[in-house]
C-alpha cells in the first residue's frame, strides 16, 4: 500500500451540531493531524453532493483512508461503504464515528468540553484509520442439496419445500415407514383432519391434482424426482463444513424389495412368528413380516430381523408371487454430500411407568394418549372401538389424567404444551361416537392457547365431558371387579373423589425422540438440558443451530402441535434455501488470524471458540498450531482474548489499532474531570451508548467510547494499557451475560475484569476504577448514569499515579 | 392479610419451596388425615399462606393436625416440601404464642420429667409387675442447657404467661 493519505469528512448535520460543537476549531485541529491530507466539511456525506465529494477524492487518488463523522450512523455507514467500494477503495479502509449521539447530544450543556471530546474522537478514528488494511471477500462453494433426518410431518414438509425449490433432497427415516408420531395419532386438532394428510408438493407430478392437501400415500411427494427417500436408515457420521457436509447413513435391511412387493399379504398369512404390535399399542399381534397399515409409505412389507427365523423357515420367500423377499440383504452404508442438514427427529411419549402410583405397565387398563389414539383410529387394533385391554370389552367410564411427568420437577419440569388439546380431542371423539360414555378429565390447568383451541374445550363441556381440577394421587384397582379407582381431590370443592373407571388414559410428557442426543453429537450441535435440540435463538434465529447449514424443524426443538410443526418446517426449509440457493457462501475476511511463530501446543482457543472454527494442526511433526477456518469464524475475537501467547489477531480489529485509538482518545482531555475510557462491544454495548445519545441523556464529556467487535476480545493487559494511556477509569460495556451475540464473550470478559481488579489491588490501584456493565439498547439511561457515577467515583479517588497516568 | 407471610415461611429452614405450589391437589388426595378430618387440607394451608392469611393459619387448628407421614411430599410434582413447610409454620405459630394444649403439656413434661409425657400409674404398675424399677426424671440438667441455648425456655415461659 502506498503512503497513508487520510481524508476526513465532517458532517455537521445540516448545521445543527455547530450549535454545540465548534466546527471551525475542530476542522483546524484535524487539518494539522499527521497523515490527514484532505478535510471536507458539509451537512451530510452519506448521499448527494457530500457523498460525491468523498467519491471524487478517492477516484482522484487524493485519499486512501476515509474517516467519516456522520450523524445518522447505522443507515449512512452502509451507504458510504457501498459508495467508496464503487469508487475503488476497499470499504474496510473506512473509520466511522458519530459526533451527534456520542458527543454533541449527551454533552450539550458543556459545549467547549464537547468540542475537545470531538477532537479526541476524530484523532482516535484517524490514528486507527492509518493502521487499517483492506479485507477481501471470500467465497466458498456450497451444494444445493439437503439431508432431512426424520420422516414425520416436519421432515416430510421440509423435504417437500426443498425439493420444490429444486434442491437435491434425501429424506431419511429410522423406522421402516414414514409418518412418525403423526402416523399413530389418527386425527389432528384443531383442524379435525387426518394426521396423514399433508400439504401437496407444487412440483409437477403427473396424474396428481394440486389441491392444497392430500393423504401421504396419494400426495405424490414420493414421486418428486429430486427427492430420495430412505427408510430404516440412520445417520452414523457427519464430516465437512457448512455447504459441504459429507454424511454417512446406515441403512438396515428391509428384506423385501420395494420394487417388487405388490402388498398381496400372502407372506403374513404363512409367517409363523407372532409378536406384540408396538405400532398398535400392543393391542394386537403382528407377524415377523408385516406392514403397519395399508396406506403407509413405502407400500412395502418389512421383516423384523430381531424375531424372524430367516432360512430356518423362509415360508414367505416360497409364497411370494413376485420373489420380493430377500433374506440375504445386509446393512449398507450410503454416503452423501449435502450443503445442509435439517434435523426433524420429533418427540415421543415419556415412559409413564416411572410414576409408580399410576401403575402404567402393571394395570393393563391404564393406557397412554397415543395408545388411546390407536384404539380410536379405524385402522387401529380395535377397529375404532375404545376397549379395556384387560378383557377387550368396550370401555364406558373413562378417566383421563393430565400432566403425567410434565410440569413435574421429578421428571420433566416443562409443560408439554399439546397434551390438554390431545386429551380434549380424544374425549370429544369418543363422546361423539359413544354418547353414553362417561368421561372425566383430571387436570392441573387446562391450556388451550391456540386459535380454535378454546372452542374445543367449550365443545367438550357442552358434550358433557367432566372436568376435575386436581391431579390424582394414585390409581387403585378393585381386586374383585377389576375396576380402576382414581383417587383425586377436586381442588375447587376441596372434596375427595374416588372416580371409578374402566379405562384410565394418561397424558404423558413429550420428550425428545430416541437417539436425539447421539445425533446431536454426530452432527456437532447442542441439546438443551431437557434433551431437545437447541435452537440458536427462539425469537431471532428460530430453526437455526450454532452450526451454519444445520437446521431443526418441528418437535425436535420442543413438543409442537401440527400447525406449529408445519410452520417450523417451512421456516427451516427457507433458512436452508437462503443459505445455499446461490451455490456459494459469500463472506468477508473479518476473521481471526494466527501468528504461527508464537502459537504452540495449548488448547485454549479451539475450546473457547463458540463456533468450532479453530482446530489444532501438527506442524513440523512435533508442535501443534491453531488453524482458523475462515468459513466458520464469526470474527468476534473471543479467541484473541483467550490466547496466552498473544498469537491471534482479528484482521479487522488488531491490537495495534486498538492501542492507537485508545492513546488518541486519552490524549486530549479538555475537561476538569478524570478521563474515562468506555470500551463497548459493537452490539448491545455500543447500541446502549447510541440510545443514551438519541434520548439526549447527559453524561460528562470526559467519558470516551471505543468500539470492539465483542468485549470477549479484551485481555487483562488491555485494561492495564487503557490506564497506561491515561484513563483514570475504565468501563467495559458488553451485552447481557446470557445475551452475548457471540454466546460467551460477556461471560468470559466478566471473569477477566474480576481478575484485573485483583491485579489492580496488588498494584495499589483502587479496583473500582474498572467496571463491567452489561446492557441492551434500551438501557441508554443506565449507561449515562454509570458514566456519571464513574466520574464522581474517580473524582473522589483522586488522580491515578501508577502506570504513568496523568 | 400479611403479604409478606410467604417470605417469612421461605426464610425458614424447610419452608423454602412453598412458592412452587400450583395447587394441583396431589398432596390433599395423598393425605390420610385430610380424608378423615375435614379441618385439615394441606393444599388449603399452602394456598392460604401464599395469600397471606397469616392470622387464620397461625391461630387455627389445621397446622397441628399433620401426622408427618410425608405422603404429600413424596408425591408432590413440584417438589414442594409440604410436611416441612407445616413444621416451619408451626414454629412461626409457636413463636407468636399459638400452641395447642397438648404441645405445651409435652413441653412442660420435658422440663420436669425429661420425657414428653408423664409416666402414668398404669405404666408404673406394669413395670412393677415385671420387676422394673420406678421411672425417675432423667437428663433434665442437659435438657435445660439445650433449652437455654436454643431459646426454647424463653419461648415456653412466654407461652405460659399468655395462656
Amino acid at each position: 500500500m502506498d503512503q497513508v493519505q487520510v481524508g476526513v469528512f465532517l458532517s455537521d448535520g445540516g448545521n445543527q451540531l455547530t450549535k454545540i460543537l465548534d466546527y471551525n476549531a475542530i476542522t483546524e485541529f484535524v487539518k494539522k493531524v499527521a497523515g490527514v491530507v484532505f478535510v471536507a466539511r458539509g451537512s451530510e456525506f452519506w448521499r448527494g453532493q457530500g457523498l460525491q465529494t468523498m467519491v471524487d477524492a478517492i477516484r482522484e487518488g487524493k485519499v486512501n483512508r476515509v474517516v467519516v463523522a456522520e450523524t445518522l450512523p447505522k443507515l449512512s455507514e452502509v451507504k458510504i461503504a457501498n459508495a467508496i467500494e464503487d469508487a475503488g477503495l476497499n470499504h474496510y479502509l473506512m473509520e466511522f464515528i458519530d459526533l451527534k449521539d456520542h458527543c454533541a447530544s449527551p454533552h450539550q450543556k458543556t459545549p467547549s468540553e464537547a468540542t475537545e471530546k470531538a477532537k479526541a474522537m476524530l484523532l482516535g478514528a484517524i490514528e486507527r484509520a492509518k493502521l487499517l488494511e483492506p479485507l477481501e471477500k471470500l467465497e466458498f462453494p456450497a451444494l444445493k442439496s439437503s439431508l432431512v433426518v426424520g420422516g414425520g410431518i416436519a421432515g416430510m414438509q421440509t423435504a417437500i419445500d426443498l425439493a420444490d425449490f429444486g434442491f437435491e433432497v434425501s429424506l431419511i427415516e429410522k423406522e421402516p415407514f414414514l409418518g412418525g408420531l403423526a402416523a399413530q395419532a389418527g386425527r389432528f386438532f384443531p383442524t379435525d383432519d387426518c394426521a396423514i394428510c399433508i400439504q401437496s408438493p407444487s412440483s409437477d407430478i403427473k396424474t396428481i391434482t394440486h389441491t392444497s392437501r392430500k393423504c401421504v400415500y396419494r400426495s405424490g411427494f414420493t414421486e418428486i424426482p429430486n427427492l430420495n427417500i430412505l427408510t430404516n436408515s440412520r445417520v452414523v457420521a457427519v464430516e465437512g463444513v457448512p455447504g459441504n457436509y459429507k454424511v454417512t447413513v446406515e441403512k438396515t435391511p428391509r428384506y423385501v424389495d420395494e420394487d417388487k412387493c405388490v402388498q398381496c399379504d400372502l407372506c403374513t398369512a404363512v409367517c409363523p412368528v407372532e409378536v406384540p404390535d408396538e405400532h398398535n399399542a400392543r393391542l394386537r399381534t403382528r407377524k415377523a413380516i408385516y406392514i403397519n397399515v395399508p396406506h403407509v409409505h413405502p407400500p412395502t412389507y418389512v421383516i423384523d430381523g430381531s424375531v424372524c427365523k430367516f432360512h430356518d423357515c423362509a415360508k414367505c420367500v416360497d409364497i411370494c408371487p413376485t420373489k420380493a423377499v430377500d433374506l440375504d440383504q445386509r446393512s449398507e452404508k450410503v454416503t452423501m454430500s449435502v450443503g445442509s442438514i435439517i434435523v426433524a427427529t420429533g418427540f415421543k411419549e415419556f415412559n409413564s411407568s416411572a410414576i409408580k402410583e399410576y401403575h402404567y405397565g402393571e394395570y393393563p387398563d391404564v393406557v397412554t394418549n397415543l395408545e388411546l389414539a390407536r384404539m380410536i383410529d379405524g385402522f387401529g387394533p380395535t377397529g375404532g372401538v375404545v376397549v379395556r385391554p384387560s378383557n377387550m370389552k368396550p370401555a364406558k367410564k373413562i378417566v383421563m389424567i393430565q400432566c403425567v411427568g410434565s410440569r413435574d420437577q421429578r421428571y420433566k419440569p416443562y409443560c408439554s404444551s399439546i397434551c390438554c388439546m390431545i386429551s380434549i380431542k380424544h374425549a370429544t371423539l369418543i363422546k361423539s361416537a359413544y354418547p353414553n360414555s362417561d368421561i372425566t378429565i383430571c387436570y392441573i390447568d387446562i391450556r388451550t392457547t391456540g386459535r380454535e383451541h378454546e372452542y374445543y374445550y367449550e365443545k367438550a363441556r357442552e358434550m358433557g365431558i367432566k372436568f376435575v381440577k386436581g391431579r390424582p394421587t394414585e390409581i387403585l384397582r378393585d381386586p374383585e371387579k377389576g375396576k380402576l379407582i382414581v383417587d383425586v381431590e377436586d381442588a375447587l370443592l376441596s372434596r375427595f373423589l374416588e372416580l371409578e373407571a374402566d379405562l384410565v388414559v394418561l397424558a404423558p410428557a413429550m420428550i425428545p425422540a430416541d437417539g436425539a442426543k447421539k445425533l446431536a453429537e454426530i452432527i456437532g450441535i447442542e441439546t438443551e438440558e431437557d434433551g431437545f435440540f437447541k435452537e440458536y435463538n427462539a425469537k431471532l434465529r428460530p430453526t437455526e443451530t450454532k452450526l451454519k447449514g444445520v437446521y431443526i424443524a418441528g418437535g425436535a426443538t420442543f413438543p409442537k402441535d401440527a400447525p406449529t410443526t408445519s410452520l417450523h418446517a417451512h421456516s427451516a426449509a427457507m433458512k436452508a434455501v437462503k443459505f445455499l440457493h446461490t451455490g456459494k457462501i459469500v463472506k468477508d475476511q473479518r476473521t481471526a488470524v494466527i501468528n504461527e511463530d508464537y502459537c504452540g501446543d495449548c488448547e485454549f482457543c479451539p475450546v473457547t471458540c463458540p463456533y468450532g472454527a479453530i482446530t489444532l494442526e501438527q506442524k513440523d511433526g512435533e508442535h501443534f498450531v491453531a488453524k482458523v477456518s475462515d468459513l466458520l469464524c464469526e470474527g468476534c475475537g473471543i479467541c484473541v482474548g483467550t490466547c496466552p501467547q498473544n498469537a491471534i489477531e482479528l484482521r479487522h480489529c488488531r491490537t495495534d489499532q486498538m492501542q492507537a485509538q485508545m492513546k488518541a482518545l486519552m490524549s486530549i482531555n479538555g475537561t476538569s474531570k478524570p478521563l474515562v475510557l468506555a470500551i463497548c462491544c459493537s452490539e448491545c454495548g455500543h447500541a446502549a451508548v447510541d440510545s443514551s445519545g438519541m434520548a439526549k441523556m447527559e453524561y460528562p464529556a470526559n467519558v470516551r467510547v471505543m468500539k470492539v467487535p465483542c468485549v470477549g476480545i479484551l485481555q487483562v493487559h488491555q485494561f492495564l494499557d487503557a490506564f497506561k494511556a491515561g484513563a483514570q477509569g475504565v468501563m467495559v460495556v458488553g451485552c447481557k451475560i446470557d445475551g452475548c451475540h457471540y454466546e460467551v464473550g460477556s461471560q468470559k470478559t466478566e471473569k477477566k475484569v474480576e481478575l484485573t481488579k485483583i491485579l489492580l489491588k496488588e498494584y495499589g490501584v483502587e479496583p473500582e476504577r474498572l467496571e463491567m456493565l452489561n446492557m441492551v439498547f434500551i438501557e441508554g439511561d443506565k449507561f449515562a448514569e454509570a458514566a456519571q457515577m464513574m466520574t464522581e467515583r474517580l473524582e473522589k479517588l483522586g488522580s491515578l499515579q501508577t502506570f504513568g497516568g496523568s | 392479610m400479611d403479604t409478606r407471610f410467604s417470605d417469612e415461611i421461605t426464610g425458614r429452614p424447610g419452608g423454602e419451596t412453598i412458592t412452587r405450589c400450583y395447587q394441583c391437589g396431589t398432596c390433599a388426595s395423598s393425605c390420610p388425615v385430610a380424608k378423615l378430618d375435614s379441618r385439615f387440607n394441606p393444599r388449603e394451608i399452602i394456598k392460604l399462606s401464599l395469600l397471606g392469611e397469616k392470622e387464620e393459619i397461625l391461630s387455627g387448628d389445621p397446622i397441628w393436625l399433620c401426622c408427618s407421614c410425608y405422603n404429600c411430599q413424596e408425591r408432590c410434582p413440584q417438589k414442594v416440601e409440604i410436611a416441612d413447610i407445616i413444621y416451619a409454620i408451626r414454629n412461626i405459630a409457636f413463636k407468636k404464642g399459638y400452641i395447642p394444649k397438648i404441645y405445651s403439656e409435652f413441653a412442660s413434661a420435658l422440663t420436669t420429667e425429661g420425657r414428653i409425657g408423664k409416666v402414668s400409674k398404669f405404666v408404673e404398675n406394669k413395670r412393677a409387675g415385671v420387676g422394673l424399677p420406678t421411672l425417675q426424671p432423667t437428663g433434665i440438667e442437659a435438657l435445660e442447657k439445650i433449652f437455654a441455648a436454643t431459646g426454647f425456655s424463653k419461648l415456653s415461659q412466654k407461652k405460659e404467661e399468655t395462656q
